[in-house]
């Protein structure tokens, strides 16, 4: 355990508070505020993992988690970026992907194996011969990936959803990101400003040198934040990474909770008015040979460990920089006690004098520029060699930290996100932005810029941009600010190195990929040549930390290879999520939600079983073996009682509504007469049956209409579809949830019925399709229908939601001497075959139309100025041979009924089983199925196929429908 | 093998005043169908006109599951050739496409979607493609990660299990078929758009290009996503297609977990693990039209309640990369593919939806055959333009046809 | 992306409010001597703009209405007007 700071006024830690934790079996300690990563840098921990391909040993190499090297199993949960995860009391930690430790691993020599894998060398080998593939393939699986995790892994925590809405979001909470939330704030305007570290600052936090008039940067950072949280105005979502920016100004990220917070991650989708991108810069990685071993790491990690976690990275540092940021860090880490062998900057000039002048006070060399060319050491860096950027002169110097930085890279994958075109700009080196989206603006770092009132000012800029395109400011305000902002030093020049002077065998332009240069050299020489490409070949940039890394060197790159050509640079796409983002976070609460009819709890405590079918939870069975055999014989010999509450209800009135009845049903709608119900059908522009319901006429142009369950919520919508260029006088409410339906079935029907009600329901007063408007116990108002469904003398009672319970247990109650009993959703259905009433989707799909499921009855074809939907298309095709017909069938030698979906075969497929079922009532096995129409005539014999016959057959006849009752009078008596 | 690396599909050359034939798109189908009919039918002398690079479009963001148990007898035969085309292509372009046969399984969560499901199986069986009806615990079996409690939002019956379907390395098929074209004599233009068809007497004269105009009898149009745009815009010839965005995305890497390919209706949701290690999953559409090809906040959220639910250890991994592609959805949801129709010389090859990768093979072999005979081979007839307006829509959906791209 | 629809009685709204309708092609044709050519035309056929078209929007999630819009399919974004189809 080394020492640490204890007493900086920059830590984000409590060296006080001691955190146990548990590392490879071993207990460990580190302190609150730590990350995994840095409580194990604390205990002496260097290699943290291994690389994916050649195995590799990987440190620390910059913090904020842009490429896998720090990934580690913690809690069973894997690829853990162990840099960014805070550490908790009692983790438990693993490494990954070894075999053996990190340390020691026996996978190790594939590094020596790599002149054996150049790019793209699985498409080239291993299927020769093909049987070899197989075995290779499997050992490719197990060779690959990172992580492990268990398949009856418990996701542990509580995870959560928030949608705010807001005038502007902020994505970045840096010094440019808290003065542009301050500005648009001032105005009125409701703020969130997001930030991914768990404080605010950005990168003013964790530097002590001077802001001004004394103030250092660090302080001048804890001095905004302080204004930032006391802002009535602005919400801060600390600890929030963003990692979505969509059009129309959608951002959503996640944020990670405190102890204090009821949730430990939370998904975050943010609706603004106008998004202001104060990403800043991350470091642009230094390309050189063993450029990634343990100990080279970037300037903001170095000096991070050293200024937030108390830990100094090493004692000899050498540097390679190339921008003042890290001249800057060199200073500050000798300050604390680093011994710096040299600094070399790619840069030949162009260095702050000040900075220049600080180091020569502490005769720290500074070779400009210079370049680190290779790493040394086999585990751990011990030696750097050096050399001027032409590759001229070279020198080694011992170490044991490289602190590693080409330039800086701005962080432009929420433009990107957003549709906005980057074009790279020669003197900043950046990818920039030229034209931006409607209200998206941005500041600070990304736009090249490094002063600190610059840098501040481009916040207040863009807040004031933002509060102008919500309205709360004008344009003088605006133009004052970008004076303002003119006034003030601006984009500084970047460096232009893209690789040392190497050949680039061990040089990695991507650590998770295990990518090099000469890989990359390989990918264009095959014909690879832009970067999109390169990257899918050589796999840059497409592993866990995606561009992270290789973002912005691989464009250049590629663009430096074919200067000949001359190729321009091109950025490579980002996708989303910019921070990989667990499942179970973006899933948040994730409810499932189902609606229940007003009468399930009766329906439940009755031993009903429940299915969810569409939006609704409801009982499909009252019986323990699915066959449902007592409810259908209850139906059928006494009187079974159905929650049929699920139906689509609509009201529909007004001057228009009979033209739009005559637009949507295919009967002629006009005969529809008071006091009895009409049975019609609804069809697609194909004329296949969409729906089928009944219409029932309330008074002048009012009506009460069912649908089939799951067109419920589609039908108001349907009919305003079919009618929008008329511009009809109608409306339609849709009612399905404010109604119940109680389905009674039955012989003994009429004698339930009669024992609720006074009025005569005898089959003269209340015939088959009649209708009536009724009122039960002087309170409960109900529109009754005589319907016949399932084949019985039957009525369908529909009441308000809230009178549900009571008419259900009156009706039990009155059928309790008749052995009243409920039936579900599935006696339904055999109740109903038997009856050869179809169901939709059940005998109808695409292929067949309303004439082909033999409704053709309901069709009335003089009515060709309603254009009813789906007429047209009937008249087309009504005499095509080729057509499904559907069929009545019964089994050969009373034999058993095929299975649903079973096919109807000669030598090709002729057709399919609809419903089938040994029916209880007819003691044989009847079923209704589509055929091809040359097969539909009574008396065709049907060869069956069933799945997993093999070579047997089974036979049925086509019979006439329906099975049972056929001339109804069951039903209408 | 490691020596210097040589351009896979020859260098870059100059566009000539006229070829044989000229396919538009430089997709999966524009390959394939160029690398048939120069293998098979000795016409070599064709150009692919390829507006960025090959495999821009669908080609490369698909997620290139393969299967053939379709649902009706007009496409099983078709897609079972192409998927028994795998193993032979690789051999024949010397090109590993990494046909990982891991086969696929597709859940059911309602005693209807089991019905539907067994007729699809019979329809399989019947044409010798090996798939099966399995429970809820035989699932659970295949793929020790699915939950098949009752508590979650569609709950989870059983599954059709198709043993010989799995997953082919898109990439390698276009890079192999690009390579293998090209050793016949085809040539690939890259950044080249196609920006007009010419005709005369109702037949193909001449393609224009943003590098100049071709003279040729025969056109493809095999554009993808892109098609329908502009077969109307070039031909005026409209299509019963709607262009959506299907998005699919990945998972960090994992050490083996799914060793089968699962797919959801009910979700809207397949999973199936890359030789790399990424779970790879997709794919929502959203329902309306548009050439963007992006992804969208409510898309990955989605995925990620579906994934919650039926394979739900999948909650401690995390989402790395989401993308975008297009499809172009037919009313059937079959694609069509016709030819010497509407103008003399003229093909298309479009429609194709999300399941064009695992057909290209086969396609690109009777397309072939198609432009060198004239003649419309019979597996490609029931795909003709002509069966919407007849009313025979192809039925590889059940569900109805709506006025919005709803499938 | 984020889509967003306005619509013309509830203002602009999170686009998955909403359900799409369609291209626009005007009024159902009158069905005396409509071919099969002409009717698959209306029903099936699109022209699969690549640019700005007129379409149909239903407020699904809001006050039921069917409103057309203009949108650029190349960008998901709402414009004001037809512009020339590209
Ligand atoms: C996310 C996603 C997942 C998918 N998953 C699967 C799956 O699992 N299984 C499956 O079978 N299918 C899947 N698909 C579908 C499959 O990718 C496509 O159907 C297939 O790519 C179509 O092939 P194609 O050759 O017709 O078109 P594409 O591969 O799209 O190629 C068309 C080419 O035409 C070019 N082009 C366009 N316009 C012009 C022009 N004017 N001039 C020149 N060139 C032009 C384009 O640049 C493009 O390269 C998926 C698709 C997506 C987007
Ligand atoms: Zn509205």
């Amino acid at each position: 355990m080394m020492t640490r700071f204890n007493q900086l006024p920059t830590l984000k830690i409590d060296p006080t508070k001691k955190v146990i934790f548990n590392y490879k079996g071993k207990t460990y300690s580190g302190v609150e505020g730590d990350t995994i990563a840095s409580a194990l840098y604390a205990n002496g921990v260097r290699i943290y993992a291994r690389s994916l391909k050649y195995h590799r040993p990987r440190g620390l190499y910059s913090l904020d988690g842009e490429c896998s090297n720090t990934m580690m199993e913690v809690d069973g949960i894997p690829n853990v970026r162990t840099e960014n995860t805070l550490l908790k009391q009692g983790m438990t930690v693993k490494e990954q992907n070894v075999k053996g430790s990190a340390e020691k691993d026996m996978l190790g020599f594939l590094d020596k194996l790599d002149w054996a894998m150049p790019a793209g060398f699985y498409y080239k080998m291993m299927h020769k011969p093909a049987r070899i593939w197989p075995i290779a393939m499997k050992q490719i699986r197990k060779t690959a990936g990172l992580g492990e995790i268990s398949p009856d892994f418990e996701m542990p925590g509580k995870f959560d959803e928030i949608f705010p809405r807001t005038d502007v979001v902020v994505i970045g909470g840096g010094p440019a990101g808290m003065t542009a939330a301050l500005a648009a704030a001032e105005k009125g305007l409701r703020v969130i400003i997001m930030e991914s570290r768990p404080w605010l600052g950005g990168f003013f936090d964790y530097r002590t040198a001077e802001y001004k008039d004394g103030v250092a940067l660090y302080q001048r950072g804890q001095d905004l934040a302080q204004q930032v949280e006391a802002n009535e105005n602005i919400r801060v979502l600390k600890h929030t990474a963003m990692v979505g920016a969509y059009s129309n100004c959608l951002v959503t990220g996640f944020q990670t909770g405190t102890d204090k917070d009821a949730f430990n991650e939370r998904y975050v989708e943010i609706r603004a008015n106008s998004v202001i991108v104060a990403t800043g810069c991350i470091e642009r990685p230094l390309i050189f040979d063993n450029n990634e071993r343990p100990g080279v790491m970037q300037v903001g990690c170095a000096l991070r460990m050293a200024r937030n976690y108390g830990i100094l990275p090493g004692e000899n540092g050498i540097f390679s920089v190339g921008h003042d940021l890290g001249l800057e860090a060199a200073i500050d880490l000798f300050d604390m006690g680093m011994k710096i062998g040299c600094v070399a900057d790619v840069r030949e000039d162009g260095q702050d004098p000040e900075l220049v002048l600080a180091l020569a006070k502490r005769n720290i060399l500074l070779l400009k520029g210079w370049v680190a060319t290779e790493a040394h050491g086999k585990k751990q860096v011990n030696k750097v060699s050096m050399s001027s950027i032409d590759g001229m002169i070279t020198r080694d110097f011992d170490c044991d930290v490289l602190v590693a930085s080409a330039g800086l890279t701005p962080v432009t994958g929420p433009l990107t996100m957003a549709q906005i075109k980057l074009r790279h700009d020669d003197f900043t080196g950046f990818f920039v932005a030229d034209e931006m989206p409607e209200n998206t603006f941005s500041a600070g770092r990304i736009l090249g810029i490094n002063n600190a009132l610059s840098i501040e000012c481009s916040g207040t800029l863009a807040g004031i941009k933002a509060a102008k395109a919500c309205g709360a400011c004008d344009a003088a305000e605006v133009e004052a600010a970008e004076a303002a902002m003119k006034a003030l030093p601006g984009p500084v020049r970047g460096s232009k190195l893209v690789t040392a002077p190497v050949k680039g065998r061990k040089s990695f332009i991507c650590f998770d990929e295990d990518t090099t240069i000469k890989s990359v050299k390989q990918t264009i020489d095959s014909g690879f040549d832009v970067p999109e490409l390169v990257k899918r070949y050589s796999s840059a940039g497409l592993g866990p930390g995606q561009s992270g890394i290789p973002g912005h060197n691989l464009p250049l790159y590629v663009a430096k290879y074919q200067a000949l050509a001359g190729v321009p640079v091109k950025p490579t796409t980002v996708r989303a999520p910019i921070v990989p983002t667990f499942i179970a976070t973006y899933a948040g609460t994730n409810h499932t939600m189902h609606k229940r009819t007003p009468i399930h709890n009766l329906q439940v405590a009755d031993k009903g079983i429940l299915r969810k079918i569409g939006v609704w939870e409801r009982v499909r069975y009252f019986s323990e073996d699915y066959s449902c055999k007592k409810e259908i014989e209850n139906v059928r010999n006494n009187v079974g009682m159905l929650d049929g509450s699920t139906l689509g209800k609509f009201r529909l009135h007004g001057p228009d509504a009979l033209k739009a009845l005559q637009r949507i049903y295919v009967s002629d709608m006009s005969k529809l007469k008071p006091g009895r119900v009409k049975y019609s059908a609804m069809c697609n522009d194909d004329g296949c049956v969409i729906d089928d319901g009944v219409v029932v006429m309330l008074g002048e142009n009012d009506y009460y209409i069912t649908t089939s369950t799951g067109r419920a919520g589609q039908t108001v919508e349907w009919f305003r579809y079919h009618t929008r260029y008329d511009g009809w006088d109608f409306s339609m409410v849709n009612i399905t949830d404010s109604m119940g339906v109680i389905n009674l079935s039955g012989p003994n029907a009429r004698k339930v019925f009669e024992k609720i009600t006074d009025e005569d329901v005898s089959n003269e007063a209340f015939p088959y399709s009649g209708f009536k408007e009724m009122l039960f116990k002087d309170v409960i108002p109900a529109k009754v229908m005589r319907l016949g469904f399932v084949g019985e003398l039957s009525y369908e009672f529909h009441v308000a939601s809230s009178y549900m319970t009571s008419l259900w247990q009156l009706l039990k109650e009155a059928g309790a001497e008749f052995g009243i009993q409920n039936f579900g959703v599935e006696a339904q259905n055999v109740l109903r075959m038997e009856k050869c009433h179809i169901i939709l989707g059940q005998e109808s799909e695409q292929r067949t139309n309303l004439l082909d499921v033999g409704l053709g009855f309901l069709w009335d074809r003089k009515k060709a100025d309603a254009k009813t939907v789906g007429a047209v298309a009937l008249r087309q095709a009504e005499n095509d041979p080729s057509r499904f017909k559907l069929v009545g069938f019964k089994m050969e030698n009373n034999g058993r009924a095929p299975r649903d979906g079973a096919l109807v075969v000669d030598s090709k497929v002729r057709g399919y089983i609809a419903t089938a079922r040994d029916s209880f009532s007819l003691n044989e096995a009847v079923g209704m199925a589509l055929v091809e129409s040359e097969l539909a005539k009574v008396g065709t014999r049907l060869e069956i196929y069933e799945d997993e016959c093999g070579d047997e057959r089974i036979y049925g006849k086509v019979v006439p429908m329906p099975f049972y009752d056929p001339d109804g009078t069951r039903m209408k008596s | 093998m490691f020596s210097k690396q040589k351009p896979m599909w020859g260098e870059k050359t100059q566009l000539k005043s006229s070829y044989d034939a000229v396919i538009i798109g430089g997709g999966l189908h524009g390959l394939a169908t160029a690398y048939y009919l120069a293998k098979e039918h000795g016409i070599t002398d064709v150009a692919i006109i390829e507006k960025n690079y090959i495999g821009f479009g669908g080609a490369g963001r698909n997620t290139a599951i393969v299967r053939a148990n379709q649902r009706t007898q007009y496409n099983v035969p078709l897609y079972n050739e192409a998927l028994k085309l795998w193993p032979i292509l690789t051999k024949e372009l010397d090109y590993n496409l990494m046909f990982n046969n891991c086969g696929n399984l597709n859940l059911m969560h309602s005693e209807a979607a089991m019905k539907a499901a067994r007729m699809t199986i019979a329809t399989a069986q019947f044409h010798g493609v090996e798939s099966h009806l399995i429970d809820a615990k035989e699932a659970k079996e295949l793929v020790p990660a699915l939950n098949i409690s009752e508590d979650i939002t569609f709950p989870i019956h059983g599954a059709m299990f198709h043993p010989p379907g799995g997953i082919v390395r898109h990439d390698a098929v276009v890079w192999g078929l690009a390579r293998g074209a090209n050793k016949y004599g085809v040539e690939i233009h890259q950044q080249t758009e196609a920006t007009g068809i010419k005709t005369q007497n109702g037949k193909v004269t001449a393609v224009e290009t943003s590098r100049g105009t071709i003279n040729t009898k025969q056109v493809l149009i095999s554009a993808g996503g892109y098609s329908a745009a502009l077969i109307y815009g070039m031909l005026g010839i409209k299509l019963p297609i709607s262009v959506l965005t299907i998005q699919a995305m990945v998972t960090q890497p994992l050490k083996p977990l799914l060793n089968h390919v699962v797919s959801s209706g009910a979700y809207h949701c397949y999973a199936n693990q890359t030789l790399k290690g990424e779970v790879a999953t997709g794919a929502h559409m959203d329902q309306w039209p548009n050439y963007t090809t992006q992804n969208t906040a409510h898309y990955i959220k989605h995925q990620a309640e579906a994934l919650s639910e039926f394979l739900p250890c999948l909650r401690g991994v995390k989402f790395m990369r989401i993308w975008g592609g297009l499809a172009d959805m037919t009313p059937d949801m079959a694609p069509i593919m016709d030819g010497n129709d509407h103008v003399e010389g003229f093909y298309m090859d479009c429609g194709w939806g999300y399941f064009g990768f695992k057909s290209c093979s086969a396609v690109g072999k009777y397309m072939a055959q198609f432009m060198a005979e004239k003649e419309c081979p019979e597996i490609l007839k029931p795909f003709n333009y002509r069966r919407y307006e007849k009313h025979q829509l192809m039925g590889e959906t059940a569900a109805l046809v709506n006025y919005t791209p709803d499938n | 992306m984020a889509l967003t629809i306005t619509c013309p009685i509830c203002g602009k709204r999170n686009g998955y409010e909403f359900r799409y309708g369609g291209e626009d092609k005007g009024p159902r044709p009158e069905e005396a001597g409509l071919t099969p050519e002409a009717w698959c035309d209306y029903v099936h056929m699109n022209k699969c703009v690549a640019g700005v078209q007129k379409e149909w929007w239903f407020h699904k999630d809001g006050c039921g209405s069917w409103f057309t819009i203009h949108r650029d399919t190349t960008t998901n974004l709402e414009v004001k007007g037809p512009e020339a189809d590209k």
